[in-house]
């Protein structure tokens, strides 16, 4: 790749966005592009279909994840690039093609070449020149190990496209490892679902950098792979160099805060608490007979500077360290005491949960080792003594406490799961859009009778009220419209209407494709089929794309009358509430009491208009009204 | 119990005559079935089983069934591993266990809408139950082979030759057909001392004598395992002491993986791996802990020293061949294990046929299963009545029987690629899951999968893996699709009943030829 020069200056004016080999497999390395569908010169979208490329699967039309003009095809027709490699530059104005194609790689903008597409891995030595990671971890005071070759690192993936930051539910692989392509490494918890991620390289997992539970943002690096395992403790010794990793103790206070429970990797934390007599952290290595003499004699291995072959502690260390006696251990001479402090497995996972640093618990267990109990007592925490074990369920209790709210009673700061936070976020989003709203009252007899007669076959209400509305749109077309940056109105011609679920962990929108061509059968299936996804958190981006009508119906809470949020990228959302009964005058002319629910629709106004919005409610409420009956054919 | 109906060779004339009373006499009312037996010209018996543990217990049965005079050397063993050290007690303490997790689990009860105050067990009631339940089974077994005419021998019994048994009552035997079943015993590995209290195998660990707060088991395979599901629930910490670079070796990585998260993760269990447990030194409870010095399993060098308050060493099983006197019938003995062809017939040194001598279960090393050592003696009596009879092993269910279990018959998936490779078929694979079955919901157990192999072209069934809700029950189904050699749709079309954790298994077969099952 050609890289030029550029300076700070010309940086900051060519805004230039980078098209990059997607992955388009969870195996494919490298792609081949097929056919540019775009020339320089054109004008790309986001979303519009920029290249073919074979992967080792089968031949994909490409998106653009960015908009722009067209500048340079870096790869040209029949090249093969490496996943993530860049093969095309776009320029945000047709003036700035020039200045893109003088300036190069050096000018993408950071932040454009996020990794939607799943990759794992660049290639550092590669990337480097072209690389303007925005949270590039800051130099480190010390002048830090040279960085050794091929060092490749792992990230957080995009596993949707509005995920932001992922959770490391579980490393698959531990440091030191050995990872082939298309292995699974992690398993990460984005805003919709725990997934496996495969990696895209081989080598030896160097270095962990996000422990299992912390969060990080999309393509921050979550691990370095070394290439071969001689290699592996030169890069762990220059990434641990570059900020901390899980194997460096925890901070010392117990973090209370919910900020510092969804630590960044990338903040440097806390150096591991080391006090300066002991000289062996996390494993000793001794020689049988110096732990042996070291038990008799009551001498703590931990403050014991071995001499032999691999510094291991030989019995003349324990000899030198007794007579000195800087390393015995307090001697309160129960039967016997552990030569080394031993925490119980629940210790640990409890320390981890309560981010206590188990050098400073002291022990009361058998044979001086530190138990569950004796950490919550370091965290603040009575145990609960009502049970002799009380102490074995902390861990666990508190884990499922997390997802399930309500059975818990909670008090003080809670840290976010991935899913809440997309929702905030996705929320935040939504305020510079002008919306108002128009609400109207729907006599709901003839839908309710519908309702009792299909209900058996499987029909759902939410799609009835879907199948309804996309009957209706078909002659409001401006309300399947939505606003796009660029004074545009984007139509669709299918009616794909997104319905609000709510799950356990938060708020999702799955989309109804085709409501209004497709018969209430198939319909009712498919919502069932994506409901079950929801409440397996399975949904897949593509099961939430796409759509620019939403309902949300809390009916069943027996509501009165509600305003919904207008969503991201959305034209109209409907707000259903319960349908009530109300004394009226009848047709027939008497008093009689028939059922009602309020609709209430909330629009962007760059779009859709008041008449519009209104005239669509009026015969939304006909057609419910009085011909329901049609969504059966 | 002796039979004084029993009549010595030639008394009917007819090899192998066999005369049940109860039937020819039409009486539906008589209880006790009488059989009357005739060895072969020549022979104390027709057949000779050495071992009456769950393999050659089923051996005895099929050869009585066959009419073939039968006598069982059982060693004063009736039941063997599976029945006395094994199977049976280990389900007996898991069930227990498994019961005081439930009811302590306040969070998953609350669910449900129950509250519990407190949970407390009888270390003492919970051991008696599983002894109790061991020796009920063991009655049975030994009943049903006296009732059904199988001549038990209590003593031990080497080989003279082929054909010809010393029993260590001082009594020699003759066969015209001898099956070898003399199981297995726990392997320890070197280095270990073994004290019965404070460093055991599963043998001293099903009776329960203590409730260590610390244990350490070396091995996280199938026993291991199980016994963590035990000790947690009753409220031990527990450390996995494993060689290889995994725990749970031997299952299938996605099974591995989720048995992590669901058995391990949330539990308090802790492991090493890669290390050899070097050294084991015994303690005393209370007083002295269990030393367990780790070595590097490559390097051999010391890496770490645990001090716990127990140590179960669940490394394995090793044949118990030693006493079998193999040399008289020039076999020899590979790692302990009895070679034996597909028919289950022992070869000797040159890999030679020896007539007239079959080897079955553990101790042929095939596949160390209770139920699998029934089936090869099934089969090994088929091939003396003259019907060829070769066992299929892949169509062998396996089962650990955690909360939730695991159940599997058929490869991993790996090996299951590897196969595909090498035959030229691609493998399928799909999945069904708890968390949408409704069952499971009911129970508030909607973790676990079901995972199914097969092969595109013809959508044979190569393997199924579940982890989840009684597991082990679910994977019965599954065993026969693999044994009849049924398909992914033959099951997809089958009705399941509803609401059934069987519709997690109809689940990942429709999800396979593209149908829905919500």
């Amino acid at each position: 790749m050609d890289v030029k020069f550029a300076d700070e200056e010309t940086k900051l004016e060519v805004k230039t966005r980078d098209v990059f080999m997607p992955a388009l497999s969870s195996t494919m390395t490298e792609g081949r592009i097929v056919q540019w569908l775009k020339q320089p010169g054109d004008f790309v979208d986001v979303g519009e279909i920029i290249m073919v490329v074979e992967s080792d699967k089968a031949d994909m039309d490409v998106e653009s994840f960015e908009k722009g003009y067209l500048a340079q095809i870096l790869t040209a027709e029949g090249e093969s690039a490496g996943v993530g490699a860049t093969v095309a530059l776009l320029a945000e104005t047709e003036e700035d093609i020039q200045k893109v194609i003088d300036c190069g790689t050096e000018c993408i903008v950071p932040g454009s070449n996020h990794r939607h597409d799943g990759t794992t891995v660049v290639d550092l030595d590669h990337q480097e020149s072209a690389s303007a990671e925005p949270a590039a971890p800051a130099a480190p005071a010390a002048p830090a190990a040279e960085k050794p070759k091929n060092v490749k690192e792992v990230f957080m993936p995009a596993l949707s496209s509005t995920m932001t930051e992922g959770k490391v539910v579980q490393w698959l692989k531990k440091e030191g490892e050995k990872i082939a392509v298309g292995e699974s490494v992690m398993v990460v918890e984005s805003d919709k679902a725990d997934m496996d991620v495969e990696s895209f390289e081989e080598g030896i997992v160097a270095h962990i950098m996000v422990d299992e539970g912390d969060s990080t943002n999309v393509g921050e690096v979550v691990a370095y792979l070394a290439p071969s395992e001689a290699e592996a403790s030169a890069v762990k010794s220059w990434a641990s160099s570059l900020g901390s990793g899980p194997t460096s103790a925890p901070a010392s206070a117990p973090a209370v805060s919910a900020e510092a429970a969804a630590a960044k990797p990338a903040a440097p934390a806390a150096a591991p608490a080391s006090s300066a007599s002991v000289v062996n952290e996390g494993r000793v290595v001794a020689s049988p007979y110096a732990r042996k003499l070291a038990a008799e004699n009551g001498i703590d291995l931990k403050f014991v500077q071995g001499t032999g072959p691999g510094r291991r502690i030989i019995a003349e260390d324990v000899e030198a360290a007794k007579s000195s006696g800087a390393a015995a251990a307090p001697a309160e001479a129960p039967a016997y005491k552990s030569s080394k402090v031993y925490a119980t497995p629940d210790a640990k996972k409890v320390a981890k949960a309560e981010k206590i640093n188990l050098d400073n618990v002291t022990g009361t267990g058998n044979f001086g080792r530190i138990t569950a109990v004796d950490v919550l007592k370091a965290a603040g925490k009575a145990p609960v003594q009502k049970e002799a074990r009380a102490e074995e369920k902390a861990p666990a209790a508190k884990k499922k406490g997390k997802s399930d709210g309500p059975a818990e009673v909670l008090d003080g700061a809670v840290p976010m799961t991935a899913m809440q936070k997309g929702i905030a976020k996705n929320m935040m989003a939504t305020l510079g859009v002008p919306v108002y709203s128009v609400s109207y009252e729907i006599n709901t007899t003839a839908f309710d009778e519908l309702y009792a007669k299909v209900k058996a076959k499987g029909v759902t209400t939410s799609s009835l009220l879907a199948k309804a509305v996309g009957h209706v749109l078909k002659d409001h077309q401006i309300l399947n419209a939505r606003y796009e940056e660029g004074d545009t109105h984007i139509y669709k011609k299918a009616a794909d209407i997104g319905v609000a679920v709510a799950t356990k962990g938060g708020l999702v929108t799955p989309v109804l494709r085709n409501c209004a061509e497709t018969d209430i059968y198939s319909l009712s299936r498919s919502w069932k089929e994506l409901v079950r996804k929801a409440v397996e958190k399975k949904l897949t981006g593509a099961d939430m794309s796409n759509a620019h009508f939403y309902i949300s119906n809390l009916g069943m809470f027996g509501v009165e009358h509600f305003n919904a949020i207008l969503p991201k990228n959305a034209g109209t959302i409907l707000a259903v509430s319960a349908s009530k009964p109300k004394v009226v005058l009848q047709k027939n002319g008497l008093i009689g009491v028939e059922k009602f629910m309020n609709v209430n629709a909330t629009c962007d106004h760059r779009v859709i208009q008041g008449a519009d919005l209104a005239g669509f409610l009026r015969d939304l409420a006909d057609f419910i009204e009085n011909s329901i009956d049609e969504v059966m054919y | 119990m002796d039979f004084a109906f029993v009549g010595g060779a030639g008394v009917f004339g007819k090899r192998g005559a066999r005369l049940d009373v109860r039937q020819r006499g039409g009486s539906r009312r008589a209880v006790q079935r009488v059989v009357l037996f005739a060895a072969a010209d020549g022979f104390d018996y027709d057949v000779a089983v050495i071992g009456a543990g769950v393999g050659g217990h089923g051996a005895a049965l099929h050869a009585v069934s066959k009419g073939l005079k039968t006598c069982i050397f059982s060693a004063d063993d009736v039941g063997g591993t599976c029945v006395n050290r094994g199977c049976v007690p280990s389900k007996a303490l898991l069930a227990a266990a498994g019961r005081v997790r439930e009811m302590k689990d306040a969070h998953h009860l609350k669910a449900l809408g129950i509250t519990v105050d407190s949970v407390e067990y009888d270390r003492e009631g919970v051991s008696e139950h599983a002894n109790g339940l061991a020796s009920r089974v063991r009655g049975n077994m030994s009943n049903s082979l006296k009732a059904l005419g199988v001549e038990v021998i209590p003593a031990k019994a080497s080989l003279l030759g082929a054909q010809s048994i010393k029993g260590s009552d001082g009594k020699t035997y003759s066969a015209k057909d001898v099956i070898l079943a003399p199981g297995s015993v726990p392997f320890v590995p070197p280095g270990i001392t073994i004290d019965g209290k404070t460093v055991f195998t599963s043998d001293e660990a099903l009776k329960l004598e203590a409730v260590p707060d610390w244990v350490a088991i070396i091995g996280s395979g199938y026993i291991g395992l199980e016994f963590s599901d035990v000790y947690t629930a009753l409220g031990s910490n527990v450390t996995f002491v494993e060689a290889m670079p995994n725990i749970m070796p031997g299952f299938d990585p996605e099974i591995q993986r989720l048995a992590t998260r669901l058995l391990v993760n949330p539990r308090p269990i802790d492991y090493v791996t890669n290390v050899f447990a070097a050294k084991v030194t015994p303690g005393e409870l209370g007083k002295r802990p269990v030393v367990i010095e780790l070595i590097d399993a490559a390097t051999k060098e010391p890496v770490d020293t645990l001090e716990v308050d127990a140590a179960m060493v669940a490394t394995g099983r090793a044949p118990n061949t030693k006493e079998l006197n193999l040399e008289a019938v020039n076999v020899e003995a590979q790692r302990g294990f009895v070679p034996v062809d597909e028919r289950m017939r022992v070869l000797d040194k040159d890999g030679a046929v020896i007539d007239h001598l079959y080897c079955i279960g553990d101790a042929n090393g095939k596949m160390m299963l209770a139920h699998a050592a029934s089936t090869q003696g099934v089969s090994a009596v088929e091939n003396i009545t003259g019907n060829p009879h070769v066992v299929n092993h892949d169509a062998v269910p396996a089962a650990c029987f955690t909360h939730p279990e695991i159940a599997m018959v058929g490869p991993t998936e790996p090996q299951a690629k590897e196969l595909a490779e090498k035959e030229g078929f691609e493998i399928g694979k799909s999945l069904g899951h708890f968390r949408a079955n409704s069952k499971a919901l009911a129970e508030n157990e909607g973790d676990g999968i079901c995972k199914v192999l097969y092969r595109k072209d013809n959508g044979k069934i190569i393997a199924v893996h579940i982890i989840g809700l009684h597991a082990a029950d679910l994977i019965q189904e599954c065993a026969t699709a693999v044994a009849a050699g049924l398909t992914v749709n033959d099951l997809a079309f089958i009705t399941h009943t509803h609401p059934t954790l069987s519709e997690v298994v109809d689940e990942a077969m429709k999800a396979a030829v593209g149908m829905a099952a919500h």
